[in-house]
């Protein structure tokens, strides 16, 4: 059989390449952003009076920009690369593709100058008003499109299970972010939410838990089940556990929302419900963690060597502990201590810098020298020293967060012997601002750690040379 | 579009037994499917071989190697290449390969577990969805949900509930009717009915909250259980289908074709069914033996656990004996075969699996004769139930009766025996004891005296080389030489004491070449050397050159030595009974009475042995005697420990041979067996008398023999085992066969035996105090329906995983510390 | 709370959907030979470099 490579068989990289440099710079810019809220939560003076740098403006670009523009470009990136090489094809419909890109950097930017100016519709997560939204959808409908149309004409029969964490996240995030943001406009940049009062909570919730469920979690599951044994060379542990892991993930997603509501106008047993599915949800995103650190079983001593593959092992263990944490936050109980206060913020940034942004940079440095024709960054030491700047961050980060929620919360809830409060707010306030310091110090370092990751990047793509890929030819394969 | 593969529909079938089915495609070539089963797959590397090897050939479209299946299928064009070329081209990658027969079964096996799965799994998965539904009005307050939410939260759950329902849970409702049709009550009925009373009068009470059906749902009660008792019929499925894969890999393992060597050197290669004893043959690496045999040349390590239940590879040196079904794993070898076809140890097992799989033990039998009555007991109990509460609480008339009907756990009672008699069967099979009648697990710890047999149970059937006695006449050979010589003859007969030379032999790479080789039944080997010279190894007289007639005896003939046929010159080894012996043509300086026992299948050479010596055989040279090789008899590995074990647990050791009695009663001094329980000389009859007697003073009686000679014996034994070598496995008569040939093994099957029944027991009288519990609970209103679906399927559960333990009881060989 | 009656039928519908999902898989033999293709992933032959660690693996012979 003739082997020739027609040019439709290599594989489609740019996209990729594109998303994977759009990753890097959009952490950049959404950390900065971070690290400017959080130094203005601890100097107010910065926010210069200023209503496009004040900081309830800039908190929601700060989430959107980490979440869809950071965590969003790396997970376009993993996703569009994994499927191409566990397909065997190239990507269906590249120039559909390539719309995906620019419209969701159009998205971004939406976002970015959107936000400052005050156009939100106040809902967490999904503050992007409705013409934002709608181009949202459209270019998710061209992913999905993408993605699962690369599924469809794939040459290898099995679906590597990393396909099915990416394909679960698509089509929740889809459902969600429509049923959401359900919106009656009222002008062109303003709209008013399909649902109303408490039930418009409990519909946010609903989209936001699952969107930390499926966004931030499956979708990032999916990189961890390709690049972790990529780069460790070894199958995972079990790949059996890891399909099992899935379908346990999908079965108990539903009601989990309501733990964000707890003493809230949502009625008791519906809060009831959603902490105990909450707690259920710890079995199986244990069995994921441990499903993916066992992989390295007899083969630990690869973490000496191998930084990418710390960023990789550290940030599962930063899940473990994060749904361990989330499900003990949300028992009533636990959560009457920790609501509103800075704990939550502690929990969401183990969540996110530990897990979502270490194993983003883990996959990112796997990723990117092979989009330039390398096997390696341009500077290796350069990876290690990110890494432990960027773990030393995040404790920092957490560590001030937990102390101050908790005092927080001790302190709202003391009451004297009369039944008044001991505490008054500004109080707290005062007591808190020493952990806002050393948290926006967190930041910083980890700000720093991506700056470094910047650096090499840019180092690694001047370096190398951008080659089609051409994909393997099976020998006899046979056509339907 | 993707090229996923289908397995060719067979448009016709061309030769209805034989050829693969194919089917024309859109090019009109012929497309054959077939699968082939695979041996030698170590890894999933391996696997990516086979396939690539595969691919290579021209012919074949698609191809697609499962390591876990150890199976590979393949689409090819049946025009441009045939099954046995593909068989070809794998073998020369370095595996083995052979017609898959069993792959209708595996489809059938395939598609019904898949299809129980995906019941087990739309029942569990509905069954989670409905709990979140029914959650919220467990959890609220009286009042706390609006009427209307709650109705809709009743019906989602309704919804949810069809198709578990309809697909999942239709297995009980057929297994119901069918055995309504036939007028009996299976298991099926309580749960069909108790499911169906469930569904109705939910729907009843979510359609009309205020009507008879109360305002109560039991949705998720209902798919739980469901779902419960769905996986607890899978895990029993799996059970079923391990036994029959089991039995597949073993029949599934010998190849369709051998390379058997001709006269003239070439080989060809040959249909199973048409290989004889003597045959040469070449056994490729990865291929399994094609029968039972001793290896002539080539050293290699074999894979037997299949039959030994020893999992390390065994090493193969030239005399050794290799089992049909075993795989060669270290180098090609050359064997001959001395059992093929039925008389092989491989298919006596294989015989037996199918037995042990297919039998209704006594116990089983018991209690399918209380399932009814029972069942009945229940129902009339439900009917009752309900009765009564319509009087007392109409409302909760309802869920009593549904309550009754699903708590009771009658599955517990039917599967409490035979699932732990099957695991116990399974455990033991792999560990080298084949159970021929399952029931035999009982007696044998109920056990109290033990008989034993000595040769092939405690000494091996094969004697060991003591020494050479050097005749001074051979004064150009030294001892080595001698050995080596006589070893390279002995190799060409499968007599034990030639085999006995050929493993006393240092292993030598020189090939004798010797011609005009001859065997000579009662008598020796004969060959003729490079220069001519004609040497002989047997008998010492028949070395000399004198020929005898010598009365064969078959084994099997428990029968005396016909006086008339016994030459003066030689006396016959087989069955020699001192009272039967013609004293006047015996060599008395020679023969010592009765000095063989009843299991030695001598065809050849007479034993010339006395009290203090051991068997002798010769080996001359042109009429001239060189040597005498004298043999003695060991102990098989690990008896003495053997013993003390069974000692130690409380069994009475009585030694019964039919071997001289000085000779008995030097092995029982040195196994530490009393005097008096130690019987040498025994006819048939005495041993029968032995047993008789023990019985007579109220022992339970266990034997342990060759299965052969003593069969009316063991028969009269309250259980017998035999151990396993020998071409006469398949008429052994015994309850047990120990094929791994390790007396420890007894002791281990004891031990196993005794921790079945407990095993049973326990099962019993849980499922009995369970249902003496459960259903009164149930009648006085006590227990919630999801309580009964709870209930009856942990119960079953409970049961198969109590007697699942049983199959993980054993040590390995390795580990028990009494092994080889 | 009478947004339930837009997220239950929601979710009722999304369960049924994930249920034919899982019979396609099933039936289109997705969970057949498990560990060979969870290594499969590592084979893939990129830029000349074939994943060669077998090192979980049995070793051949």
């Amino acid at each position: 059989m003739p082997l020739n490579p027609t040019p439709a068989s290599t594989f489609h990289d740019n996209t990729v390449r594109l998303f994977a440099y759009a990753a890097v710079l959009w952490g950049i810019v959404g950390m900065l952003v971070g690290v400017l809220i959080a130094a203005q939560l601890t100097w107010p003076e910065l926010n210069f009076g200023i209503p496009w740098l004040s900081y309830g403006r800039l908190r929601p670009l700060h989430t959107n920009a980490v979440i869809f523009a950071f965590g969003g470009c790396t997970l376009f990136a993993t996703s569009f690369h994994v499927v191409q090489r566990t397909c065997q094809v190239p990507l269906f419909a590249p120039k559909l593709a390539e719309f995906v890109f620019w419209g969701w950097q159009a998205v971004i930017v939406a976002a970015a100058i959107s936000l400052p100016l005050g156009y939100t519709q106040g809902k967490e997560y999904a503050e992007l008003e409705w013409p934002i939204d709608i181009l949202i959808a459209v270019v998710w409908v061209c992913y999905a499109i993408v993605f699962f149309g690369t599924i469809g004409v794939r040459k290898v029969r099995h679906i590597y299970v990393a396909n099915w964490f990416f394909g679960a996240f698509i089509l929740t995030v889809a459902l969600l972010h429509i049923v959401n943001s359900a919106a009656i406009p009222a002008g062109w940049m303003k709209s008013y939410s399909a649902y109303a009062g408490v039930q418009d909570a409990m519909v946010q919730w609903w989209y936001g838990h699952n969107a930390v469920g499926f966004f931030l979690t499956a979708g990032f599951l999916g990189m961890m089940y390709y690049y972790i044994p990529k780069q460790a060379q070894r199958p995972i542990y079990s790949y059996r556990l890891s399909i099992v892991h899935f379908w346990a993930l999908i079965f108990t997603y539903m009601w989990a929302g309501p733990h964000h509501l707890h003493y809230t106008a949502l009625p008791d047993w519906a809060q009831s419900i959603g902490m105990l599915f909450s707690l259920v949800l710890l079995a199986p995103s244990w069995g994921g963690m441990i499903n993916g650190m066992m992989t390295l079983s007899g083969a630990w001593h690869k973490l000496r060597d191998d930084p990418i593959l710390k960023f990789l092992i550290v940030s599962l263990s930063f899940y473990g502990m994060s749904t361990f944490e989330g499900p003990m936050m949300s028992i009533k109980t636990v959560n009457a201590l920790s609501h509103y206060t800075d704990w939550t913020i502690g929990h969401v940034h183990s969540g996110a810098l530990g897990w979502v942004g270490l194993i983003s940079m883990g996959c990112l440095y796997h990723l990117i020298p092979r989009m330039v024709g390398r096997t390696q960054m341009h500077s290796v030491r350069a990876i290690e020293l990110h890494f432990w700047v960027a773990t030393l961050g995040i404790v920092l980060y957490i560590a001030a967060m937990w102390i101050a929620g908790v005092m927080q919360g001790l302190m709202w809830r003391a009451v004297n012997a009369d039944g008044t409060l001991v505490y008054s707010f500004v109080e707290s306030v005062k007591a808190t601002w020493p952990f806002y310091f050393i948290r926006f110090v967190g930041g910083v370092l980890y700000l720093g750690g991506m700056a470094i990751m910047a650096w090499n990047v840019v180092m690694t793509a001047r370096s190398g040379r951008v080659a089609p890929i051409p994909v393997p030819v099976m020998p006899s394969a046979a056509r339907a | 579009m993707s090229p996923s593969f289908v397995a060719a529909r067979p448009a016709e079938v061309l030769e209805a037994d034989r050829g693969p089915r194919w089917a024309a495609d859109a090019h009109d070539a012929r497309l054959a499917s077939a699968t082939l089963r695979l041996s030698g797959l170590h890894c999933a590397g391996c696997a990516a071989s086979v396939e690539a090897a595969l691919r290579s050939d021209a012919a074949v479209r698609d191809v697609s190697v499962s390591h876990a299946s150890q199976s590979a299928r393949v689409r090819f064009d049946s025009q441009r290449t045939n099954l046995n070329a593909l068989l070809q081209v794998v073998r020369s990658a370095g595996y083995g390969a052979a017609l898959d027969e069993a792959d209708a079964a595996r489809e059938l096996r395939r598609s019904e577990s898949r299809l129980a799965l995906w019941r087990a799994f739309v029942a569990a998965f509905c069954g989670m969805q409905v709990m979140m539904l029914a959650l919220p009005g467990y959890v609220a307050e009286a009042g706390d949900i609006a009427p209307d939410l709650t109705r809709l939260l009743d019906w989602g759950a309704w919804l949810l509930t069809v198709p578990v329902l309809l697909f999942s849970a239709a297995p009980f409702f057929s297994g119901a009717w069918r055995s309504l049709q036939v007028r009996r009550i299976g298991m099926d009925v309580p749960v069909a009915l108790g499911i169906s009373v469930a569904f109705i009068a939910s729907s009843g009470a979510a359609l009309n909250p205020a009507g008879p059906f109360g305002h109560e749902v039991y949705f998720d009660s209902l798919t739980m259980f469901i779902s419960f008792l769905l996986i607890g019929r899978w895990i029993e499925m799996r059970m079923r289908h391990w036994a029959a894969e089991a039995l597949e890999a073993a029949t599934g393992v010998m190849p369709q074709t051998a390379l058997r060597l001709g006269a003239d050197g070439l080989s060809e290669a040959v249909p199973i069914d048409q290989l004889r004893v003597s045959d040469i043959l070449r056994i490729a690496v990865g291929e399994a033996f094609p029968a039972d045999g001793v290896v002539i040349e080539g050293r290699s390590h074999v894979d037997e656990s299949l039959l030994s239940g020893e999992s390390k590879p065994v090493p193969k040196l030239p005399g050794m004996s290799v089992i049909g079904g075993s795989i060669n794993l270290g180098a090609p070898v050359m064997m001959r075969v001395e059992r093929c076809g039925a008389d092989t140890r491989y298919e006596a097992i294989v015989g037996l699996m199918r037995d042990a799989a297919t039998q209704r033990p006594a116990s089983a039998r018991w209690a399918d004769r209380w399932a009814g009555p029972f069942l009945w007991t229940v129902l009339l109990l439900a009917g009752l139930g309900a009765l009564v509460w319509s009087f007392i609480d109409p409302q909760r008339a309802v869920w009593v009766a549904v309550s009754v009907l699903v708590v009771t756990c009658p599955c517990a009672l039917s599967l409490a025996t035979p699932s732990a008699l099957l695991a116990a069967a399974q455990a033991l099979a792999r560990r080298g004891v084949l159970l021929r009648r399952i029931d035999a697990l009982e007696p044998l710890a109920a056990m109290q005296r033990l008989f034993l047999d000595k040769t092939g149970t405690l000494t091996t059937q094969r004697p060991r080389l003591a020494r050479i006695e050097r005749l001074p006449v051979c004064a150009d050979l030294t001892e080595p030489e001698l050995l080596r010589l006589a070893a390279s003859l002995g190799a060409w007969s499968h007599h034990p004491l030639s085999m006995a030379l050929c493993e006393a032999a240092p292993p030598d790479r020189r090939a004798q070449a010797w011609r005009d080789v001859r065997e000579q039944a009662g008598a020796g080997v004969e060959a003729i050397d490079v220069l001519g010279q004609r040497w002989r190894l047997g008998n010492a007289r028949w070395v000399l050159g004198a020929a005898g007639v010598v009365a064969l005896l078959r084994v099997g003939d428990s029968a005396d030595v016909d006086s008339a046929n016994v030459d003066s010159a030689n006396v016959d080894s087989a069955n020699v009974d001192s009272a039967n012996v013609d004293s006047a043509n015996v060599d008395s300086a020679d023969v010592d009475s009765a000095d063989v026992d009843s299991a030695d299948v001598f065809s050849g050479e007479s034993p010339r042995a006395s009290a203090a010596q051991g068997v002798r055989v010769s080996l001359g040279r042109e009429g001239a005697v060189l040597a005498h090789f004298i043999f003695d008899e060991t102990l098989a590995d690990g008896v003495a420990q053997a013993l003390a074990a069974l000692r130690a647990d409380g069994i009475a050791l009585t030694l019964l041979s039919g071997d001289a009695p000085a000779r008995v009663q030097r092995l029982a001094r040195r196994l530490e067996i009393d005097a008096t329980q130690a019987i040498g000389g025994a006819t048939p009859e005495r041993k029968l008398l032995e047993i008789e007697a023990a019985q007579a003073r109220g022992e339970s009686v266990g034997m342990i023999g060759d299965g052969v000679n003593d069969a009316p014996v063991l028969a009269r034994a309250d259980v017998s085992l035999a151990m396993g070598e020998g071409a006469l496995l398949a008429r052994a008569s015994a309850d047990a066969v120990i094929v791994s040939n390790r007396l420890a093994d007894v002791v281990q099957a004891r031990a196993m035996a005794k921790r079945t029944l407990r095993v049973i027991a326990q099962n019993i009288a849980w499922a009995a105090t369970y249902n003496a519990v459960c259903v009164p609970l149930a009648l006085f209103g006590l227990l919630p329906p999801w309580a009964a679906g709870l209930g009856m399927a942990a119960s079953s559960l409970l049961v198969v995983g109590n007697s699942l333990r049983l199959q993980h009881a054993l040590p390995s060989p390795r580990t028990s510390g009494t092994s080889a | 709370m009478d947004i339930l009656y837009l997220l239950i039928p929601l979710s009722v519908f999304a369960m049924f959907g994930v249920l034919g999902i899982f019979a396609w898989a099933l039936h289109a033999g997705q969970f057949d030979d498990l560990e060979r293709e969870g290594a499969r992933a590592l084979f893939d032959p990129e830029q000349g470099s074939i994943g060669t660690s077998t090192e979980k693996l049995p070793p051949c012979h």
